[in-house]
Parts: structure tokens; C-alpha cells; sequence
């Protein structure tokens, strides 16, 4: 450990020495101050609330993960083209815990600047401003549910024979892919059923909620009516819907009967009272929202998001800085950067390999496996839910923590580790 | 001096390849070598011949293509061989924001000695090598020679059994050369097992109990540095071949 400690306040006091810890700590929260007079809202709170989130926060962790990450990648490699890293090899280190300690104190650092943008970000919010749990139905994975449609399309006898010659990985993941923008069609005076898992506490709080966002057929707007009715265990809650489809509705419930809130799961059901049939995607369109803390504690966990982020970007960095020499290393982190960013949109544009040519095809492939790798990346940025006042759940932030603080890094740095002997220079 | 080995090299051969693994160079060829522990032994050679190739592999920074490497009878990689050496570059690579004390507790640290220790000790070797007047201040603007013996002292810091000294007086001027060498003949005299390069044949004769003359990656000459006969640099000049292949006045200089 005295090892590790070492290396790690060495690489602070460069931080430091250096004025670049200075310099990134002024250049956030200026930009923190900065960013909510440089963007205009739509005129709403609520809008204005999002872009101030969105471009300073947002902007911060930016400035940070690009900076962090070109630091990681020098971390290694630039120690070893200025030739002191063979001085700290030749000790008796394990190679893994020089990796460690270069990584536990960039995020270190990245922490302490984050910490400083969040803390004016606080500064100028209202703490205990109500945040909810936002609530999906509980259905089978899209990845069930292709299994089950490919299943029954195989054993079809009408399929034709050069559909079922189709590889499978593909068609699992296109029936997937529509599994998540599956339409449920509610008739007239029909009813359709959905069930949620809830907390005893929220479902005993008032404030309950659900957010509905129907369509058509004809994807035009048109009156939609209806009767919302809720069970958690004895208690009962209800809400009227009467709106147009495209847009989002937010239907308060009132309770209706008092009951016992045992079984922690909610039957939610929707009576369509309304002229025409009107469709919605389950997984998207429905949610119901349940009280939850306030924003003070909801931007403590979008921080530890942030700082998980950060942490897999500058184990990334580090990594590649011990494989590679420092401008490649750097080079190959900003283009995995781009691609985690830019991969999604790429497959959400572009789904379906089938229907393309052979060399799209290869393209896509690449480009999905490279959205996969990078998805511990993109996936992670919790501000849209930050500034929409949507609960960051705390098993969410844990489970993110401990892969993207704990178990990513160890596994890099014991790459780190075995390639960093390996890349010496004479 | 006694008979254990320190250094074992058996066959050791090492070739660079390029991007497509096609061999380019070989660097170290066929070379056996053995250090016993108390001896001062040099490697001596012209540029490119191998020295520092060979350096990196008894230190661990490399792996041979081929053969055997051996320190204090474990890899060089191994923490209880690395635990036991210590090591001063061909340049003074140093941390140029920490000042002398710091980068000699850091190196303190990392050899795993506690804080005590590490000021303890550090405080004996800014002594020794007469940098406690500038104890505190930052390396980066230290002169050549201050940097050399700041380096020198984090080389000394973990109390090592072993040495390896790449060109130890680089760059020093005559007086600083001079004290490196008695400081060398002092440690040796203690016990210490000492491995170093050097360009200039009279640093090894002064200070070398035994040398080994590497060209072209082969080990052409090894002996007492009495029993060659001669100065080293007539038997040097013999071995390597003529003064077209060795920049004479760079070793002479």
C-alpha cells in the first residue's frame, strides 16, 4: 500500500505542481456560472432547467472526460517515453498497483472538479425540489420476448423456407429491437393490463402518477378518453385520460380506497372510453411515477455516475498508455470516445443488416460490436433524468459504481499490468 | 568476494522485430555472463554493441528472444530481485516538479520503506552526495551534474545489494567524476555487487575488477582487468577492430 499511496500523491502533486488541476477547476465552474446565460430556454422552468443541467453539467463532464482521458493515456506512456517509468519497474512494485494508483488519482481529480461544478450547481437549485421513481412495466427482456416470436415464426409452416435460412443472432436482435417498439392496439371500451414493481413507501405516499403517451394508426392526433385505475395490494387509486395521442400525458391518482400495501406490485389498468382504438409501445409510452427524494440527493447520485464514467474513461486511458506509445494511445481513446458516442445513433438509424448491402452489412457489424464494448461509455450519462427530476435509483448507481469503479478498472490494470513490461524502450 | 552468482545470463539472445515480426536487428547474440557478488564488473562497448539492451534484460525492462536471465537466482521480475537492486539510468530522468527530498522519499516508498525510514535515509544520502543545501528545491532546475547525483542517491536509496550504474559519469565534470568513482570503489569495498557500462576505458580501469567488451551483440573479450594486458584501451581498440567502426574520440573524450 505504501506503494500505491506513492505513486498516487506523486501523481497528484504533478496535478498539482503542474497548475493543471488549477486551471480545469477554474475553467468548470466558470463554465457552471457561465453556461445558463449562454443557452435561452423554450420559456418554461422546466425547459430552462434541462438546458442549464444539460449544457453545464453536461459540458463539465465533457471537459473532463476528454482531458482525463488524454492524461490517462500520457499517465503510462509519457512516463515511459521521458524515461521514468523504468525507474518504478525496476522497484519492487506489482506492475498492477502502478496502474492502480495512476488511475485511482486521475479520477481523484476528476472527482474534485466534478465536485466543484456539482456544488455550484447546487448552489442555485432548490435541494428539496420532489423528485419521482420512474416506473416501466414489468414484461419479458426484448431479448425473451424475440425468443419466443423466433420461436413461433420457425415453427410456422407458412414461413417461407428461405426466411427460416436467416442467421438467428441477427434475427433475435431485429425482433429485439422491435420487441422494444412493439405497439399494444386498446379498442373501444377495451382494457388493457399492466403490472409495476413499486416500494411500499412510495406506494404508500401520495402523489402517484402515470405518464401515458398514445398513437394511432395513422400516426395523427385525435381525442383519446379513458379511466385509469391502480391496485397496490387493498388500496386503490384512480384518473381520468382525456387528451389527444402524440403527446405525453401526466394523469394524477386519487386515491379511492384506503387498504392494506403488502405485495409490492402495482396492476395498473387502462379503459379505453373514447370513440377510436389508440395504440401505445409498453415499454416506452408507459410510466408510472411514484414520489421519491429530493434533487439535492438526486444530484449526489447523477455525481457518482458522473464519476463512474470518468473512471472507466481514465482506466481505458491508462490501459492503452501501457500498450501503446502516447500519441496512438491517445489517438485510439478519442476514436473509441466518438464511437461510444456516435454508435447508437448509427444502429438506431440504420437496424437492420438484412436489408442492406454486404459491405453496410460488414459496417454495421463493426459498428455494433464497438457499441457494445462502449456501452459501459454511453450508457451512463444520468443527466437527462437529472434534469427531468427523475430518480436516479440507488441500486442503479451501485450497480454502475461497483462495475465502472471497481471490477473494470482492476480488469484493465491487470492488462495495464502485463503490457506494461513489454513496451520498454532502448 | 565470494562465488555466488548475482547475475546469470546463459545464451541470451535478443532480437528486435518490426511491425510485421520481421527480425530487424540482433541486438545481443549468444551472450553468457556471470557477476559474482562483492565484483565490480563492467560492460564495456561501442555504441549499438548491446550494453543497454543487455542492461534492460538483467533489469527486466526486456525480454530475451532466447536464453536465460538470472538475478540473485530468481527472474529479474520477481519483487525479492527487484527488492535488491538498484539502478541509475544513462540520463537523470527525474520528476522535475519534486525536489531532491521528495524524489528520494518517493523512491523510499516505492522500495518500501516506511515514512521514518524513507526521511532517515534520505537525509544520508542528500549527505552524501552533498546536495542537503538544495534539499528543497524542485529537480527541474538542478545542473547536469546536481540532477546525476540526485539520481545516484535514488539508485542507493532501498540499501541494494546490487548496482547497475548505465555510464555513470555521464555528463559529470572531472572533480564530480572523481567523486562518483571513490563513491563506487566505496560501496564495492562494503560489499556491494556492481554492474556498469561505461564509454570511458579509464572509469573501468580505475574502478572494474572485471570487464566484458561486447561489439555487435557478442561478447569478444572477458577478464580480469589486470590480467589483459596492456591499457584497456590498446586491448579495447584490438577486440572491437579499427577506429572506423568506434568513434574514437567519443570514448576517449
Amino acid at each position: 500500500m505504501n506503494s500505491f499511496w506513492r505513486i498516487f500523491s506523486l501523481e497528484l502533486t504533478a496535478a498539482v505542481r503542474s497548475k493543471s488541476l488549477l486551471l480545469l477547476l477554474i475553467a468548470s465552474v466558470a463554465w457552471m456560472v457561465a453556461a445558463p446565460f449562454l443557452f435561452v430556454g423554450d420559456g418554461t422552468v422546466e425547459g430552462s432547467r434541462a438546458l442549464a443541467v444539460h449544457y453545464s453539467l453536461g459540458g463539465v463532464a465533457a471537459l473532463l472526460a476528454v482531458s482525463l482521458l488524454a492524461s490517462a493515456t500520457g499517465s503510462i506512456a509519457g512516463e515511459r517515453s521521458a524515461k521514468r517509468l523504468q525507474l518504478t519497474l525496476v522497484r519492487p512494485v506489482h506492475y498492477i498497483v502502478v496502474a492502480l494508483a495512476k488511475m485511482a488519482a486521475l479520477v481523484s481529480l476528476g472527482a474534485l472538479v466534478l465536485a466543484a461544478a456539482t456544488a455550484v450547481e447546487a448552489c442555485r437549485s432548490d435541494l428539496s425540489r420532489p423528485c419521482r421513481h420512474v416506473l416501466s412495466p414489468i414484461l419479458p427482456t426484448p431479448r425473451e420476448e424475440a425468443v419466443m416470436a423466433y420461436e413461433a415464426f420457425m415453427s410456422n409452416p407458412d414461413t417461407p423456407a428461405a426466411a427460416k435460412r436467416a442467421k438467428k443472432q441477427v434475427v433475435l436482435r431485429l425482433l429485439a429491437q422491435r420487441a422494444l417498439d412493439r405497439y399494444e392496439t386498446i379498442g373501444t371500451n377495451s382494457v388493457a393490463k399492466w403490472n409495476f414493481k413499486v416500494e411500499e413507501a412510495s406506494a404508500q405516499a401520495d402523489g402517484l402518477a402515470v405518464r401515458l403517451r398514445f398513437t394511432n394508426a395513422y400516426d395523427i392526433r385525435q381525442d383519446v378518453r379513458g379511466e385509469l385505475l391502480l391496485r397496490i395490494g387493498g388500496s386503490l387509486w384512480s384518473g381520468s385520460v382525456s387528451n389527444i395521442t402524440q403527446a405525453v400525458v401526466e394523469v394524477p391518482l386519487v386515491r379511492i380506497r384506503e387498504g392494506t400495501v403488502c405485495c409490492g406490485t402495482a396492476e395498473l389498468t387502462f379503459r379505453n372510453i373514447g370513440g377510436s382504438a389508440v395504440m401505445l409501445r409498453p415499454r416506452r409510452d408507459v410510466n408510472l411515477l411514484s414520489p421519491a427524494d429530493g434533487f439535492g440527493w438526486n444530484l449526489i447520485r447523477a455525481y457518482v455516475e458522473l464519476v463512474a464514467m470518468l473512471s472507466i474513461l481514465v482506466a481505458f486511458g491508462v490501459f492503452l498508455g501501457a500498450g501503446l506509445g502516447r500519441p496512438v494511445a491517445l489517438f485510439t481513446a478519442i476514436v473509441a470516445l466518438i464511437v461510444s458516442e456516435m454508435s447508437p445513433s448509427v444502429i438506431e438509424q440504420y437496424p437492420d443488416e438484412l436489408e442492406t448491402d454486404r459491405l453496410d452489412a460488414i459496417g454495421l457489424y463493426i459498428t455494433r460490436a464497438a457499441a457494445e464494448a462502449t456501452h459501459p461509455i454511453s450508457s451512463l450519462v444520468p443527466l437527462e433524468k437529472l434534469s427531468e427530476d427523475a430518480c436516479i435509483e440507488r441500486r442503479e448507481v451501485l450497480r454502475t459504481a461497483t462495475a465502472n469503479m471497481v471490477f473494470a478498472p482492476l480488469i484493465l490494470a491487470l492488462l495495464a499490468a502485463l503490457a506494461m513490461p513489454r513496451k520498454v524502450e532502448v | 568476494m565470494n562465488e555466488e552468482i548475482v547475475i546469470s545470463l546463459k545464451g541470451v539472445r535478443k532480437t528486435f522485430r518490426d511491425f510485421w515480426l520481421r527480425p530487424t536487428v540482433n541486438a545481443v547474440d549468444g551472450l553468457d555472463l556471470s557477476v559474482r557478488r562483492g565484483e565490480v564488473f563492467g560492460l564495456l562497448g561501442p555504441n549499438g554493441s548491446g550494453k543497454s539492451t543487455t542492461i534492460k534484460m538483467i533489469l527486466g525492462l526486456l525480454d530475451p528472444t532466447a536464453g536465460e536471465v538470472l538475478m540473485f537466482g530468481r527472474s529479474p521480475r520477481s519483487l525479492s530481485a527487484r527488492a535488491r537492486l538498484g539502478y541509475l539510468p544513462e540520463l537523470s530522468y527525474m520528476h522535475p516538479f519534486l525536489t531532491a527530498r521528495e524524489t528520494l522519499m518517493y523512491y523510499a516508498g516505492l522500495c518500501g520503506l516506511s515514512r521514518n525510514e524513507g526521511a532517515k535515509r534520505t537525509a544520508e544520502l542528500l549527505a552524501m552526495v552533498k546536495l542537503e543545501d538544495v534539499a528543497n528545491r524542485a529537480v527541474g532546475g538542478f545542473s547536469k551534474g546536481m540532477a546525476r547525483r540526485v539520481a545516484l542517491a535514488s539508485a542507493l536509496v532501498g540499501r541494494p545489494e546490487l548496482l547497475v550504474l548505465d555510464e555513470p559519469t555521464s555528463g559529470l565534470d572531472p572533480v564530480s567524476t572523481k567523486e562518483v568513482k571513490m563513491l563506487v570503489k566505496a560501496l564495492a569495498a562494503n560489499g556491494m555487487t556492481i554492474l556498469m557500462t561505461s564509454h570511458l576505458l579509464a572509469d573501468a580501469e580505475d574502478v572494474c575488477d572485471r570487464v566484458m567488451i561486447l561489439n555487435h551483440g557478442k561478447a569478444v573479450a572477458e577478464g580480469r582487468v589486470a590480467e589483459l594486458g596492456g591499457s584497456l584501451e590498446d586491448f579495447f581498440l584490438a577486440k572491437v577492430g579499427s577506429a572506423d567502426e568506434f568513434v574514437l574520440a567519443d570514448f576517449l573524450s
